[in-house]
């Protein structure tokens, strides 16, 4: 049986991130799409922790503690945004949201 | 790794202390007075908080010290942007008065204050910081304030639409700049600034290839300041936030997230990531060509004059960029900074404070049109000058000093950045500066002249001025300053060098 090292985390993290990534660029309803940025959030805070394990400092800890109570906030504001725009207009997709452009 | 907790020393953290003590009493205050009297209450303690810290700043211009740990640093740096930001925040608030109090259905003033002073103080924390977290902390805080400002105008979709944007793709460069921290962090085993540059120099030295997963953090950071500064490719939120968001917050906007992500920069790229300097700099230096040119030649087809002026504010993103791109390559101050400071981030500093003037000026008197009943096309320009000619003055003085003509601000910011470069060998990125400038004449000078010699448009009602004096001393001061501050040009320019120059020191301590 072999040892769980960071690499582990790392990549766990890593793909996490990219999958957070991918579906903010190819989702289209908001509620998915902000989703997805928190996920990659979280995503960062594996790697974050791991980092911490790994160097043997409180750093990447205390970092990630501050980065979830600012993912907290941010879900905050960003609830808030599109439940007024969708209070609004009536819908969740993206691409019916068009009327700023060139 | 010991726990040792002295006691911080607070005394140099006080014009931040300030700038939060604004923010709580201004919550207060919204709660406690009479809404008949928020106008003049309101804005009183915000411009009172705002003086006073920047009187606190200036009267500990000579500390160089850091606090809590090392998280916190009060250096000349601090003191130039911490100045440079509350410049900004008095401005919004002048601009901002009346346009939130009468337009657009009557905003609430109190939340508006409180949540620019919040932003405020994240910028302040980023200007401060000594330590990754602070610095992410400080820019969060200065984006969540903002993304609710943008959708202050809740009453309009625009406004949200505009709002969302910005806050999705926000988010999205936040997620991208803490995962580029975290690699930093792993590859270092510090969050604080100072260690992270002996580290690296001790890493670099002697060693051609770089560590992957250094170059890997490095690329995640650039990419998301990039965001968070509008550079090109990462600038797709623009137009869309700054053509939604109120007036007076677009002409925030454009100034205070912008110097908070260039403060950033500054802290992450030359203090902590100052021996990768040489990987980093071609970067910077092929964003900032990338970022003029596309922001210059897509404001040229635009009728929309906020979306024109968000596609400018693009292309003056590119400018600081090149301005620090030319970072250092001369090995000390050889140019006109003085004191062993560097040329490329005393320009940049020079055109941050010069750009949050006559942006914030220029935004001001769309704002003051619109306070007449006119929108925002190009079309409610014409004619300006026969009706008012003042406004129009005012706006010219502006439009030519974003285009970069002397004696104004504008010209000395570009002038700066382009021997900053020369220095540096970047004869190229001048070149392309000069000739986009060459390429902004054409839609800045368009405005000049649809107000002077277009025929006023017919209205149907009659004209009804709602503009306060507070607003109309606004822009008039703000239109001197881009002359004066523009013929007085060395003295400014000295303060950067000088201020900049404990980063200098610091950067070279570690080759």
């Amino acid at each position: 049986m072999s040892e769980l090292g960071v690499e582990h985390f790392l990549f766990l993290s890593a793909a996490l991130f990219i999958i957070g990534m991918m579906g903010l660029l190819t989702r289209r309803n908001l509620l998915v799409i902000f989703m997805c940025v928190e996920l990659m959030l979280t995503a960062v805070n594996i790697s974050l922790v791991a980092f911490g394990w790994e160097t043997n400092t409180l750093n990447g800890q205390a970092f990630a503690i501050f980065s979830i109570s600012i993912a907290a906030a941010e879900a905050a504001v960003g609830l808030a945004i599109i439940v007024a725009l969708s209070r609004r207009i009536r819908t969740v997709d993206v691409a019916d949201i068009h009327e700023l452009k060139d | 790794m010991s726990l040792d907790l002295t006691s911080p020393e607070w005394s140099i953290t006080v014009p931040q202390l300030i700038v939060f003590l604004t923010a709580t009493v201004l919550l207060f205050a919204d709660a406690f007075v009479p809404k008949d009297r928020h106008y003049t209450v309101l804005t009183g303690i915000s411009l009172v908080g705002y003086v006073a810290a920047a009187v606190a700043l200036i009267w500990q211009r000579d500390t160089d010290e850091a606090t809590f740990d090392g998280l916190f640093r009060a250096d000349g740096l601090t003191v130039f942007l911490t100045l440079t930001i509350l410049v900004a925040a008095v401005l919004t608030v002048v601009t901002s008065a009346s346009y939130v109090e009468r337009l657009e259905g009557r905003m609430p003033l109190g939340e508006y204050y409180v949540l620019v002073a919040f932003a405020t103080f994240g910028a302040t924390l980023v200007a401060a910081a000594g330590d990754l977290v602070i610095l992410f902390i400080g820019i969060e805080l200065t984006s969540l304030a903002t993304y609710v400002l943008a959708a202050f105008a809740v009453r309009r979709s625009t406004s949200l639409e505009g709002a969302l944007k910005y806050f999705l793709l926000g988010a999205f460069a936040s997620a991208i700049l803490l995962y580029g921290m975290a690699w930093i962090y792993g590859a270092t085993g510090s969050t604080s600034l100072d260690v992270i540059g002996e580290q690296l120099a001790t890493m670099v030295a002697g060693q051609d290839d770089l560590d992957a997963s250094l170059l890997l953090g490095m690329l995640l950071i650039i990419v998301g300041v990039g965001f968070k500064m509008a550079a090109v490719p990462f600038h797709f939120w623009t137009p869309d936030a700054y053509d939604g968001a109120p007036t007076p917050v677009t002409g925030y906007m454009s100034a205070i997230p912008k110097i908070a992500a260039f403060a950033a920069a500054i802290r992450l790229l030359v203090q902590g990531l100052a021996p990768l300097r040489d990987d980093w700099e071609i970067v910077i230096a092929v964003l900032a060509l990338l970022t003029m040119v596309f922001g210059n030649v897509v404001a040229v087809s635009q009728r929309n004059i906020k979306r024109m002026l968000a596609y400018s504010s693009i292309a003056h993103t590119g400018y600081i960029l090149a301005g620090f791109a030319a970072y250092d390559v001369t090995e000390g101050g050889t140019g006109f900074s003085t004191g062993g400071s560097d040329d490329g981030i005393t320009s940049v500093l020079y055109y941050l404070i010069a750009y949050t003037v006559m942006n914030i000026g220029a935004f001001a008197v769309i704002a003051w049109v619109q306070h007449r009943g006119d929108g925002l096309t190009l079309d409610d320009f014409s004619g300006l000058a026969r009706n008012n000619l003042p406004a129009a003055t005012a706006m010219t003085v502006f439009m030519i000093a974003l285009m970069g003509i002397p004696p104004t601000l504008g010209f000395y910011a570009k002038y700066y950045v382009i021997v900053a470069l020369l220095r540096s060998d970047l004869l190229w990125l001048a070149l392309a500066i000069v000739l986009m400038s060459a390429v902004s004449a054409f839609f800045y000078l368009r405005v000049v002249a649809v107000m002077f010699f277009n025929d006023p448009i017919e209205r149907e009602k009659p004209f009804t001025s709602q503009t306060t004096p507070l607003l109309n001393v606004g822009i008039g001061g703000m239109a001197v300053a881009t002359i004066v501050l523009g013929v007085w040009s060395s003295g400014i320019i000295d303060l950067a060098a000088e201020w900049s120059s404990a980063l200098d020191v610091l950067a070279q301590a570690t080759p």
